[in-house]
């Protein structure tokens, strides 16, 4: 099958440092995948790259195999790659429900028979009305996965989504997640615990000093003598 | 509540429109003056209140809307109230020329690059003097339409208030506001931040256009360094940011309330009046930097249609 995304020997620079250093990876569709190295590893660029708020100095990304390296964010955004962040980023005067509304395009009542549903699903619908930034970290962490749904995206990436969750809304969370694989959807996350990396991914990537230092299933990712190296030294 | 504001509002608004009926002409001259700064206000309060980019310079679509009706008038012998929308328009246009490339700029850039513009314009209108009089100003035929400029005035204030009132319940006014809270979070959510804000600035550069042309042919002269003003751009400011700025009833609520605390104190302290609109800027940005209805919103869990 011909991939969903393409990232082809990606190279992202800040000053004299390449954040990425030419990585390659290819996602499949409706498969989760998931994203790890240590701090600084180039993870969060990558995202950057693919969702065009950081432009790639070289190299290319094909979604659906066309071209997106050097589309601006909001046409990303359209072709259907959707995103969370690692420090959050919810609108905070605006209320949850508005959060979710001001993101879609079609008509509103739709839009808002959907967010009230998709605030159900994290059991947020009797905050639909409070702001944002009034609401707690793990809540507002919830609120922005969903915005994320809101318009039906192929490809969903999710940095860090299991940080600052609790457990019970986190099996939610992943729940979720693999309900979305099952829709078709691809996955790709970012993720330190690695209890959440192994239990939900069918792939992993692992980044160390911006290059791609391993890729496979999650039980061989975790015996490799490499990326074990990276992540607690020799 | 729900019921009684729009009942309150509607027997303001005929209240106003029977004013000029008994009043004074000084009495006139002063409403449509408050109109002209709850116009003003409400303008700043799109593009600065709803998307977070400061308009520094803001009076700058006054005073070209001014030149450009008076010249309409004064060279081409259009009809006031033409002229005057034609002020609008040119105002508009300067607008999608400056806010083009500026509104690219980020922060306090944006605020400097529009201080800067008045400047600019103000220096080429004393510049052109063969066309604007130059620093001699320009005279308009004389003509007495205090009263028609008095609800012209009214009608363009409600004009902006009745946008904002659209814009601020509307997607489109969630999508400015997102400016202002995160614009890269904006951006990746499918926000075309630079088209919505452009979109933001036309609009609020359109009002003061028209109101820079009545009040123009109110005054019946115009000069430079009367209709290009930093003053004016402050005080539009201080009236949104005491009011409530990106709310709908901020600027009106901001720009009666300074408005007739200026001319209460204006006719008897001239010079402690400056020290106490200060005095005010200060208190309002310390204390209470969402202004009065920022707060009470915040408090008491208000819908955003108050």
């Amino acid at each position: 099958m011909a991939p969903l995304l393409e990232v082809r020997s990606v190279v992202k620079r800040f000053g004299g440092v390449a954040a990425v250093g030419g990585v390659s990876l290819a996602l499949e569709p409706g498969r989760i995948y998931g994203l790890i190295g240590p701090n600084g590893s180039g993870k969060t660029t990558l995202f950057n790259c693919i969702t065009g708020v950081d432009r790639a100095d070289e190299g290319q990304i094909l979604f659906k195999g066309r071209r997106t390296d050097g589309l601006k964010p909001h046409q990303i955004f359209h072709l259907g790659v959707g995103r969370t962040f690692q420090v959050i980023r919810v609108f905070p005067e605006l209320t949850a429900l508005e959060n979710l509304l001001v993101v879609t395009t079609g008509a509103y009542g739709e839009a808002q028979g959907r967010a009230r549903e998709l605030l159900a699903l994290v059991k947020l619908e009797r905050l639909a009305g409070e702001f944002a930034g009034n609401l707690s970290y793990g809540q507002q962490k919830l609120v922005e996965f969903i915005r994320v749904l809101m318009t039906d995206p192929e490809l969903i990436l999710l940095d860090e989504p299991a940080a600052g969750v609790n457990r019970t809304l986190l099996n939610e969370l992943l729940e979720a997640v693999r309900r979305l694989r099952d829709q078709g959807k691809t996955v790709l996350l970012v993720e330190h615990d690695m209890k959440v990396v192994m239990g939900l991914c069918e792939t992993v990537f692992v980044l160390d000093h911006g290059e791609k230092l391993a890729e496979g299933a999650p039980g061989v990712i975790q015996a490799d003598e490499r990326v074990i190296e990276a992540y607690f030294g020799r | 509540m729900k019921r009684g504001f729009p009942v309150a509002l509607a027997v303001l608004a005929v209240g106003l429109a029977l004013y000029p009926l008994q009043a004074t002409g000084y009495g006139v001259r002063v409403m449509l003056q408050l109109f002209m700064w709850v116009a003003l206000a409400q303008s700043w309060n799109l593009i600065s209140g709803l998307t977070g980019y400061v308009s520094f310079g803001h009076v700058v679509f006054f005073g070209t809307g001014a030149y450009a009706s008076s010249l309409l008038i004064v060279k081409l012998g259009w009809a006031w109230p033409l002229a005057c929308l034609g002020g609008g328009v040119v105002a508009a246009g300067l607008a999608f020329l400056i806010g083009w490339p500026c509104l690219r700029l980020k922060g306090p850039y944006f605020a400097i690059a529009t201080l800067g513009l008045n400047e600019v314009m103000r220096v080429v209108v004393s510049y052109y003097e063969g066309l604007t009089g130059g620093g001699n100003g320009l005279s308009l035929p004389t003509l007495d339409a205090s009263v028609e400029i008095y609800y012209a005035m009214g009608l363009v204030a409600a004009a902006v208030t009745a946008v904002t009132y659209v814009i601020v319940t509307s997607r489109f006014g969630l999508r400015l506001m997102t400016i202002r809270e995160d614009e890269v979070a904006a951006e990746a959510m499918g926000i075309d931040t630079h088209r919505y804000k452009l979109y933001a600035f036309l609009l609020s550069a359109a009002a003061p256009g028209i109101v820079g042309g009545l009040s123009a042919r109110d005054q019946g002269y115009i000069e430079p360094l009367s209709v290009f003003p930093l003053i004016m751009t402050i005080t539009m400011i201080v009236m949104a940011l005491f009011g409530g700025k990106g709310t709908i009833w901020g600027p009106v609520l901001g720009g009666f309330v300074l408005f007739a605390f200026q001319e209460a104190v204006w006719a008897h302290f001239i010079y402690l009046h400056q020290l106490l609109f200060g005095a005010i800027i200060v208190a309002v940005v310390l204390l209470m930097p969402r202004g009065i209805l920022g707060v009470l919103q915040q408090k008491y869990n208000l819908p955003r249609t108050i």
